[in-house]
């Protein structure tokens, strides 16, 4: 090889010295293919221009003061929706791509811990050291690949496991006003599932961080915290953070669920959840439909309940969605939606509540779909006897209402009486599940007069 | 290639084409990242702007990637192969099984004219008893199918499919359209366990798809459907689970294309979509497609535009109302709104069409009797009134029936019930024949011979 010249090493190095700088420089402060500016803010979204070269859904960060995704990209401007601020975002501000889709962050260390989507310890505000990386939102399980749903999950409560049974891989509504044990219904059930080798996953959406505290201690003091992950977005968490909230935890219970574990998600609740997507929706500028909701709002909820399924591989995911009604009323837009979706309602009643019924359960306007399909056979034929003897009762005793009852026939009268009876049955104070064969006894009266 | 991607949103992507002449509406493109293909089908161009509606989720998609012509507009593959095999919204066969040497035709236009269409058409028993009575249908009969969520629609249709099926021997399409994949997978599994399977082709696109999705599905079904019928001159029963949705999912692309929406944010296009497909179906000299039409009605909401635009294309409604489903009797028919163009006396004879007459007639008068005995009691009723009040809880006990598809929950076998029957048995409910037989008797029978 000749030798080089002064001048050559001069301009090699030159050149080198150059390109480094100039690389350098493209790394740290990086160029309108992978950076942008921010051109507008409204509330939580961000209009940037720039940014090229990235794609729909992934993770920018925003001057180290934010973290958003990219919800939609224009010709001349790319869409942020904001997820976590530390500080006010002004114009000009820069926004970095990362080069990769935002994911969901998890530990498997949360199990018995509050955590969120960000993969933060609530308890202690630390984040996670081994974080596993979920996609928020997974492709839908295709129809092919499930299997008929008919294995109990038993939820301890007379009233629901005999009459409006819920099988593993079913989604359940849990649906009425407020203040009438919708989370206590919740809670029953997960405390109902220790030592069952099911995980559970209560999902606060818009409660308070005194609530959701409150929510943990009550689990842990019955032992129920060993096998259940609180996942939480606060009520003074941005929208997006809402809206992803439940699709995250899917992704954790769909996790479980490929490793072979039946899991149960509660959903806490649904109406909060759709009025933090129709705030982003009307801010972003989307046509407002029926109760200004935006028009894909059925699509919002059937994707994200249309996760709970009853999986090939022998595991399941079991959805219990809560909708908080008002008024009583089980047919506005967001319900009707929810309901169209689940395999079935347990309609709670402030009437019933006031009356003492706990569960304050609506039986004539809760369904279950799958109803015996998922009951082994003994409470199969105990629970369809109950349930048409009791609605039998519940629709005489209105039209009956004024009537007096010592002037009736005998048929009648007994009629009231066995209906009294097993409405008193199915009373049941919080925390006080009852095992299968503790709720066969309780109604084996029914069989025995038969007889007799 | 056709053009660069240059803007995203969840289900619209636009594209900058150089030759906007070479692609027409209804077209599908094609774009390529490392890790997938995703496929579009081109809605609207305006000048050099191409927009599209992706077939699947965008996440990941970039602007400024090619775009590719992929095929001319939709098309599905078939041959009398497709008869026990699923496919998607797509055409594409989703059970793992292919078609062998398949012609293929585009699922799109298929106009008939005044001329095609057959109208003499035979009456079709369903066997069951409350709809062969109030509303019976005939070859060639739309019925829709309405009612709030929860309250039987699915079970009702499986029913259908069962029975019509037994009795005419022909072929059935089932298009599920944004309904739960659980139940698209369970009409599967059954249809499977009983034999059925190789008399019926399913198409899905389910409440968990994309909107693309869940618009296109019934379009693919109709063409397998007419296929039927002009080929292999079958009278076909097209089953739509459910139409609602449809129109749903057009609402969706359209507030996503940002055309102006109409009340409740349906689409303007809204009745021209509704008509593209209903008048597909229809009967001619090949052969006639008789269709059932689920149709959900959000929020309760009888009067919702896009429910009457559907209702305008039906020749008969049946309509399923909670408030029946609330006292137990299943199906849940409200038979004072449910209809059929049948109830004529040339066309059903003059025996039955005075009984359903009568029928009507006592059933209105025990609403209002129902009411005075709530303030009075039934002894201060007259003694005819009294028996209309007993007669009329008879007739509404006895149009209750067991269901084939329901034998697991209701653990009582189903019936199929002839009408004759049926008229002998209301004739004699409504003379008193039965008047000394306990009311509770007539629940969930086939004929009243059953319990003499």
């Amino acid at each position: 090889m000749e030798k080089e010249t002064a001048e050559q090493l001069f301009e090699e190095d030159y050149v080198d010295q150059m390109l480094d700088d100039k690389i350098k420089k493209i790394n740290y402060h990086h160029n309108v293919y992978d950076v942008g500016k921010v051109i507008q803010v409204k509330d939580f979204i961000i209009y940037a221009n720039g940014l090229e070269n990235v794609s729909f859904y992934e993770k920018v960060n925003i001057d180290n003061k934010a973290i958003g995704y990219v919800m939609k990209m224009e010709s001349n401007c790319v869409v942020i929706a904001v997820l976590k601020q530390t500080d006010k975002i002004s114009i000009g501000d820069s926004v970095y791509q990362s080069n990769e889709e935002y994911m969901g962050e998890f530990s498997t260390d949360a199990l018995g811990r509050i955590i969120d989507i960000f993969g933060e310890d609530k308890l202690t505000n630390k984040k996670y050291q081994n974080i596993i990386k979920l996609k928020v939102e997974e492709d839908n399980t295709p129809i092919m690949e499930r299997t008929p749903v008919k294995r109990p999950l038993f939820t301890g409560i007379a009233g629901i496991d005999l009459i409006y049974p819920i099988g593993r891989g079913q989604r359940q509504l849990i649906i009425g006003d407020k203040k009438t044990g919708k989370t206590q219904l919740c809670l029953d059930t997960i405390v109902n599932q220790r030592g069952q080798n099911i995980i559970c996953i209560y999902v606060a959406i818009g409660k308070t961080k005194k609530e959701v505290k409150e929510i943990y201690y009550e689990l842990l003091k019955r032992n129920a915290m060993s096998y259940t992950i609180i996942i939480t977005a606060f009520y003074d968490e941005l929208a997006p953070v809402i809206t992803l909230t439940p699709y995250y935890a899917l992704s954790v219970a769909r996790f479980y669920m490929l490793q072979g574990y039946d899991v149960l998600v509660c959903i806490d609740d649904l109406k909060r959840h759709a009025d933090a997507y129709r705030e982003i929706s009307l801010i972003s500028m989307k046509s407002p439909g029926r109760d200004a909701y935006p028009a894909d709002i059925f699509y919002f909820h059937s994707r994200l309940l249309e996760k709970g399924c009853q999986y090939q591989n022998g595991a399941s995911i079991t959805i219990l969605p809560v909708v908080e009604t008002t008024g009583g009323d089980i047919t506005d837009y967001i319900s009707t939606n929810i309901i169209s979706i689940t395999d079935g309602q347990i309609v709670l009643s402030s009437k019933n509540f006031q009356k003492g019924e706990r569960p304050a359960i609506d039986y004539g306007l809760s369904v279950s779909r799958l109803g015996g399909a998922v009951q082994e056979a003994e409470m199969k034929k105990l629970g369809a006897t109950v349930r048409q003897k009791l609605l039998s009762y519940l629709e005489t005793r209105d039209v009956y209402e004024l009537a007096n009852v010592d002037e009736m026939s005998k048929e009648l009268q007994d009629k009231i009486f066995e209906g009294k009876k097993i409405l008193d049955n199915l009373i049941q104070y919080k925390f006080s599940p009852l095992s299968k064969q503790e709720i066969i006894n309780k109604f084996v009266f029914l069989g025995e007069k038969k007889d007799g | 290639m056709i053009g660069k991607i240059v803007a995203i949103s969840d289900i619209n992507v636009s594209i900058f084409a150089d030759y906007p002449q070479e692609v027409k509406i209804g077209d599908i493109l094609y774009a390529e990242t490392q890790s997938k293909i995703y496929r579009f089908e081109i809605v609207e161009i305006k000048n050099n702007t191409i927009t599209t509606i992706p077939f699947s989720s965008v996440i990941g998609l970039k602007r400024g990637l090619s775009v590719y012509p992929l095929k001319k507009g939709l098309g599905i593959e078939y041959s009398k192969e497709i008869l026990g095999r699923v496919f998607n919204s797509y055409g594409e066969l989703i059970d793992g099984t292919v078609i062998n040497i398949p012609n293929e035709r585009s699922i799109y236009n298929r106009h008939l004219t005044i001329a095609d269409i057959n109208v003499n058409n035979e009456i079709l028993w369903t066997g069951i008893k409350v709809i062969d009575f109030f509303s019976p249908l005939s070859k060639g009969f739309k019925m829709g199918l309405l009612g709030g969520a929860g309250v039987g629609k699915t079970v009702l249709i499986k029913e259908l499919i069962n029975n019509i099926y037994k009795n005419l021997n022909s072929n059935a399409i089932f298009v599920g359209v944004g309904e739960r994949s659980r139940e698209g997978k369970e009409l599967y599994d059954e249809m499977k366990e009983s034999d059925l399977l190789d008399k019926i082709s399913i198409v899905f696109g389910q409440m968990g798809d994309n909107p693309v999705s869940r618009s296109k599905a019934i379009y693919s079904g109709l063409t397998l459907a007419e296929y039927l019928r002009d080929e292999q001159h079958q009278d076909v029963l097209l089953f739509i689970d459910n139409i609602y949705r449809f129109v749903q999912a057009k609402s969706e692309i359209s507030t996503e294309l940002k055309r102006v929406p109409v009340e409740n944010g349906y689409p303007t296009t809204m009745a021209s979509d509704v008509s593209e497909v209903e008048e597909r179906i229809n009967s001619t000299d090949d052969g006639s497609i008789t269709s059932f039409q689920a149709i959900y009605v959000p929020a309760d909401d009888l009067n919702d535009e896009a429910v009457q635009t559907i209702l305008s294309h039906m020749d008969g409604q049946i309509v399923l109302d909670r408030k029946v489903a609330e006292k137990g009797l299943y199906p849940a028919i409200n038979i004072f709104r449910t209809t059929s163009k049948l109830i004529d006396i040339d066309k059903i004879g003059k025996e039955h069409y005075d009984l359903v007459s009568s029928v009507l007639k006592y059933l209105t008068r025990y609403e209002e009797l129902e009411e005075i005995i709530a303030v009075l009691g039934i002894d201060e009723l007259s003694s005819e009134d009294k028996n209309i009040f007993y007669r009329s809880r008879k007739l509404r006990n006895y149009f209750t029936q067991p269901m084939f598809v329901a034998e697991n929950y209701t653990n009582i076998p189903g019936k199929f019930v002839k009408i004759n029957d049926v008229l002998e048995d209301v004739k004699n409910i409504l003379s008193g024949t039965y008047d000394n037989i306990d009311e509770s008797k007539f629940l969930y029978i086939g004929t009243v011979k059953e319990i003499l």
